[in-house]
């Protein structure tokens, strides 16, 4: 009989093996880019589609349930997607966590509509993008007030500290001059800060 | 059932399938021009969602890289530290912490407030009496604001956490906040103009209340 | 092997995860294709695959490689899992073939371009590097299946039945190989110790 005995040496060559790195950022979204590239390349859609539109043997009631099986499934994701929010975490420890619906959470305060004005006269088009609006030119467009007066806007913001900037001409950000500036570590360039308080 | 009616059933099925599909995905992740980056937000954001962080940042991030024409290293990393602070701040705030207060505390983690700060404010929170409960985003908002124009992370976390506690209003720390971004303008050191304006709030609040004495309120 | 040692990254805090806390039923849900249940296995077993492998591969980036490709063949072989088999030594007898397949590659690779280098690891070990460090050393001039089975065995704490039937060695052997890198252990870092004084 081998035997291998765990003695000190060999419990301290273990321990100094055994240091686990924690999960660094990025690295599970790497390795689901990897699972879904490998299932691209085994698989291409295409293929399957054209394979069954050219299999005539479906019944018109099979195609019919799945058609309506089909927008369900669209829609029921979409509402999937919309209420993820709403799952909280209890993490249970060593990383692995737990999604379970939390009856007791306080809820979040309603969003409040926020003014805004920015006077550059030689501007064609402003637009306020934030992550309030998720950075989106095209979800609040500034108006000259009086048809050539500043341009302004009505944005809301549920209350906590946000940035925002103002995009010129559809091109060119511009932090706001009457507000406090934002650090943009990340991307650089110009934003502002504003606090909206609770209603 | 003739082949061409089953062929022409079949293309409305495929169109439908793939109309849900779009649906079901997130579709102003359309705004990523570069499909590799948009592919890799999205894994970020279904990592989020398998985890239960929020997603919301997440995605809210990627477009602000759009919009400021961050290549996709930049976007790629941007996500990686988010995504990092997210977690930290679920695990700082707890599993009944808000989407929004999440969301804040990854904020201030990523504008140098230090992990015991965020739980201290959460403990604060927590020890409010029942009726008053609330989400403390403002609260984290105005510390990570304080911490991000030089009041130093230890003094501005206390000086939250004890307006907290004597049951300051969001409304009052914004306030105290716009007050010493002001002070600081004018010169005034941020260290300061925090225990100046912070005395000033204070002396505003009733005393401390406790959970016991609240609940004997009719 | 040696020539990338410069890549491992130190991590001071030794730590070990406790299968108790894994839910078991993530495999499963991932089979039938929770892709959510996915993520999380990847979350909970990214850093032990990641230990694993850099004890193997004695280089980040390959370990790196080893793991991501261990997770698209699990992610692949699914359909093929028992219900009833436990998930721990199923994935690493997936991982451990991958470090084996990128060993023989590296092989192949240092057959070419480093012949009649001086070994790296004779060079560290004479230079008398920390304690960690020569563990690493003594573990890199191990042959790989003794390697294998002693990390199997005393870093990842698994038990040799699990081990036989990940690797499909015989116990008698699996013992005699853990025994050797022990034995290999036990020389080298006895010297240092007496070294160090």
């Amino acid at each position: 009989m081998i035997m291998d005995e765990r003695d000190e040496t060999i419990e301290r060559a273990a321990e100094a093996l055994s240091a686990l790195a924690p999960l660094k950022g990025g690295a599970v979204a790497r390795v689901l880019l990897a699972v879904r590239a490998a299932r691209a390349r085994r698989a291409p859609v295409w293929l399957r589609v054209s394979w069954w539109m050219q299999d005539t043997s479906v019944s018109a009631r099979a195609a019919g349930l799945m058609v309506a099986a089909s927008l369900a499934v669209g829609f029921v994701l979409r509402g999937a997607v919309a209420s993820d929010e709403n799952i909280r975490l209890a993490r249970t420890g060593g990383g692995i966590v737990a999604l379970q619906p939390v009856a007791n959470a306080p809820a979040e305060p309603q969003a409040v509509p926020v003014s805004m004005v920015f006077d550059l006269a030689n501007a064609r088009s402003v637009a306020v993008v934030g992550d309030f609006n998720g950075w989106d030119p095209s979800a609040a467009p500034m108006k000259r007030i009086g048809g050539t007066g500043p341009w302004s806007a009505t944005v809301v913001a549920r209350p906590g500290r946000h940035t925002y900037a103002f995009l010129v001409d559809g091109t060119m950000l511009v932090a706001d001059p009457l507000a406090p500036r934002a650090g943009n570590p990340d991307f650089g360039g110009d934003a502002s800060v504003m606090m909206v308080r609770t209603p | 059932m003739n082949a061409r009616f089953g062929l022409t059933v079949r293309a409305v099925a495929v169109a439908c399938i793939v109309a849900g599909t779009a649906a079901a995905q997130e579709p102003r992740l359309l705004a990523i021009r570069d499909d590799a980056t948009r592919e890799l937000v999205r894994t970020f954001v279904e990592a989020a969602r398998g985890r239960g962080t929020p997603t919301e940042p997440l995605i809210s991030k990627a477009l602000q890289g759009v919009a400021f024409k961050a290549d996709a290293k930049r976007i790629e990393q941007a996500l990686v530290r988010l995504d990092k602070h997210l977690r930290r701040s679920r695990e700082l705030l707890g599993a009944q912490a808000t989407t929004d207060e999440v969301a804040a505390g990854a904020e201030a983690l990523g504008n140098g407030v230090p992990d015991g700060a965020l739980r201290d404010l959460r403990r604060t929170a927590d020890r409010r009496p029942a009726a008053l409960r609330r989400p403390i985003t403002v609260e984290i908002g105005v510390l990570t604001e304080l911490v991000a124009k030089g009041v130093s992370p230890g003094k501005a976390g206390e000086m939250v956490r004890q307006l907290m506690a004597r049951g300051a209003t969001g409304t009052q720390l914004t306030e105290l906040n716009a007050a010493v971004q002001q002070d600081v303008a004018l010169g005034v050191s941020p260290a300061a103009a925090l225990e100046l304006r912070g005395k000033g709030v204070m002396s505003l609040l009733p005393p401390p209340i406790s959970a016991a004495a609240a609940q004997r309120v009719p | 092997m040696g020539g990338s040692r410069g890549n491992l990254t130190q991590y001071p805090v030794a730590h070990r995860v406790s299968v108790s806390e894994f839910d078991s039923s993530l495999p499963i849900r991932a089979k039938h294709g929770d892709e959510q249940a996915f993520i999380r296995i990847v979350e909970f077993y990214y850093p032990r695959c990641m230990r694993f492998a850099r004890n193997m591969l004695g280089s980040e980036q390959d370990a790196e490689e080893a793991v991501q490709d261990a997770f698209v063949r699990v992610y692949d072989s699914f359909p093929r899992f028992r219900e009833d088999a436990r998930f721990d030594p199923w994935l690493f007898r997936i991982l451990a073939n991958r470090c084996r397949s990128l060993l023989a590659r590296n092989e192949r690779r240092r057959a070419v371009i480093e012949y009649g280098d001086v070994p790296h690891g004779a060079a560290d070990s004479e230079a008398g590097a920390d304690w960690a460090e020569e563990v690493r050393v003594v573990l890199e001039s191990l042959p790989a299946e003794q390697r294998e089975a002693f990390l199997l065995r005393h870093v990842e704490d698994m038990s040799y039945e699990d081990i036989a039937a990940m690797t499909g060695a015989g116990l008698s052997a699996l013992r005699m190989r853990v025994k050797r890198a022990c034995d290999a252990l036990r020389a080298r870092l006895t010297e240092v110790s007496r070294d160090h004084g």
